[in-house]
């Protein structure tokens, strides 16, 4: 609470200062005196306990100081956790490979504003918005052995006599990660579809281009930088998943998973195993926030 | 022959969108059927084998999810919290949205980007540090605790939203506040918050809604006191017993979808994906 407390004293100032239009200095200092609670939240909240987990990852385990590599030679030296690494990559390359093939359609159909395109607009955003841990649940009850899925599926072709495994297994997993993170593709490519000026489309069908040249030389093209921004934020939340696989992963343990598992089922808790993982999760991470930003720039910048 | 080739046109377009609404329906269905089972599982009783729909109605598991789950509890404590976290976080929205959309700050860009890094890295990684933090100072399974672990996401959403709104606040009107005479207390009271409420309005719901559905931090942070609906959740699949389960996620999901239909009547849902201006 006391973060609140001290923003809303320096809220006074602010209306009063500007209003008059001061000097570009006196402004700056505003600017800086406003930021303190941003900073302090931000520095105590997420920069000290980014840091806390660095530090962590070094120290022996148990142990309040010295340092050493251990953990992360332990976990990079297991093969164990080459599976985990190679696993979370593969299930965040599968979704966002099935997500952009999923989008594109969809996008194009949207644009097309068919009578109740704002209900099928709606239904895009659902996944955004439920509780993972809830979607998780009705996939896992709808893939089930004794959801609907398998129930259409044995009526449908009557060799099946046994229902199809989905729940647990890897294919599985990517089909929620799909459900789940295919929205953030989705509005992107959307956004970047809607944005094209439908003169550069009938240009190239009075050139003399089919519908089908029409797509893939000139939209898809087009609309490419979009597609990308938004597949990169599929894959970075589907590499960062943890509540989805923590329940429907079963036996397959992307790293978010590896990480919870290494303070919870050891007595007493790795941390310092479980802060090595982190690290280097963070740091895959960031490189392809890097990519986004650079996506984005670019994107801006043809504007 | 042209007749031909009308039909052939007319059919064509009708094939396509015939194509365009089978892939929409089977996208809602994909999207919805999970929701439905969920529904039905919650009021259903002796659904086993090969049935379409449960033989029976009742609404034991909700008996069941309010007195065993103990869902009003963990209601009270999931609003407490969203509450906190979204004073909170609207407090450091509205003074670091100031400084972005009013003051000429060097090295804004980089700033903002920066604020907004936690939205950006899967709340794991650093809420392991979080945890260690909050048990010293012993912040663990207080209601302030988990609020202020929310805040490390919710704020950054605050701070896009109302950084926009602020930025958007017309020149003109404050001026012309200032030559009525009106004081800056006044003018912030009567003109700047009454112009401001729509982004708050929109900052709150995005915040809260984070906090609701925050799940990672909170299961680092939470204790017997401060146990919300997503970490209820979480236990309860755990347990195996989905009809009470699905009963508590019927309960859950009804917040989110009220708050869907405000942001898609409200707000832009490219906001709900997050990114950088411009980007």
């Amino acid at each position: 609470m006391g973060l609140a407390g001290g923003s809303v004293a320096g809220r006074g100032p602010a209306a009063g200062g500007r209003v008059s239009g001061g000097g570009t200095r006196a402004d700056a200092r505003l600017g800086g005196l406003l930021l303190v609670p941003a900073l302090v939240a931000f520095g105590a909240l997420f920069c000290y306990p980014a840091l806390l987990t660095v530090v962590l990852s070094f120290r022996p385990e148990g142990a309040e100081s010295g340092w050493t590599l251990a953990s992360y030679a332990a976990f990079l030296g297991d093969p164990d956790a080459r599976r985990v690494i190679l696993l979370t990559f593969g299930l965040a390359l599968a979704a966002t490979l099935a997500s952009v093939l999923l989008s594109v359609p969809l996008a194009l159909v949207l644009r097309r504003r068919l009578p109740g395109h704002r209900f099928f607009r709606t239904v895009v955003l659902v996944p955004l918005v439920v509780p993972g841990l809830i979607g998780a649940l009705g996939l896992l009850i709808f893939w089930g052995p004794r959801g609907w899925f398998n129930l259409a599926l044995t009526q449908a072709v009557p060799i099946l006599t046994r229902p199809l495994n989905v729940d647990y297994t890897i294919p599985g997993l990517v089909l929620f990660y799909v459900w789940l993170y295919f929205p953030y593709t989705c509005v992107t490519t959307l956004a970047a579809v809607e944005s094209l000026d439908p003169a550069i489309e009938e240009a190239a069908q009075v050139a003399g281009a089919g519908p089908w040249r029409c797509l893939r030389h000139v939209l898809l093209p087009l609309a490419s930088p979009g597609i990308l921004a938004g597949s990169v934020l599929t894959f970075m939340a589907a590499f960062g998943a943890f509540s989805v696989p923590l329940v429907a992963g079963g036996d397959h343990r992307p790293l978010a998973v590896e990480i919870y598992k290494q303070i919870v089922v050891p007595i007493p808790p790795h941390w310092s195993a479980a802060s090595a993982i982190a690290v280097v999760m963070a740091t895959v991470q960031v490189a392809f926030l890097a990519v986004y930003l650079r996506l984005g720039r670019r994107r801006g910048g043809s504007r | 022959m042209r007749e031909a080739a009308r039909a052939y046109g007319q059919a064509f377009r009708e094939a396509r969108t015939l194509l365009a609404y089978t892939l929409l329906v089977s996208l809602t269905l994909f999207i919805l059927a999970p929701f439905a089972m969920i529904a039905l599982r919650s009021v259903g009783r002796g659904w086993f084998g090969k049935r379409w729909l449960p033989p029976e109605l009742t609404l034991e598991w909700y008996r069941w999810a309010v007195e065993v789950g103990n869902i009003p509890e963990v209601l009270k404590n999931t609003v407490i919290i969203g509450g906190l976290a979204v004073l909170i976080s609207t407090a450091i929205g509205l003074t670091a949205g100031w400084a972005f959309g009013r003051c000429r700050l060097p090295g804004k860009e980089l700033l903002m980007a920066l604020l907004l890094l936690p939205l950006m890295i899967p709340p794991i990684t650093y809420a392991l540090g979080v945890a260690r933090l909050f048990y010293a100072l012993h912040l663990v399974d207080t209601h302030v605790g988990v609020a202020l672990a929310h805040v490390a996401v919710c704020a950054p959403y605050a701070i896009m939203v109302l950084s926009a709104s602020i930025e958007g606040l017309d020149e003109r009107v404050l001026e012309a506040a200032s030559v009525c005479g009106a004081g800056p207390g006044r003018r912030f009271l009567h003109v700047v918050l009454p112009l401001l409420l729509p982004g708050i309005v929109a900052s709150a719901i995005f915040t809260f809604t984070h906090s609701y559905n925050e799940f990672t931090l909170t299961l680092l942070t939470y204790g017997p006191h401060t146990v919300t609906l997503p970490v209820r959740t979480y236990l309860a699949v755990g347990d195996g017993y989905w009809e009470i389960t699905s009963a508590m996620a019927v309960l859950m999901v009804i917040p989110s979808l009220l708050i869907l239909a405000v942001v898609q009547r409200r707000a832009r849902p490219e906001r709900l994906v997050g990114g950088f201006k411009g980007a």
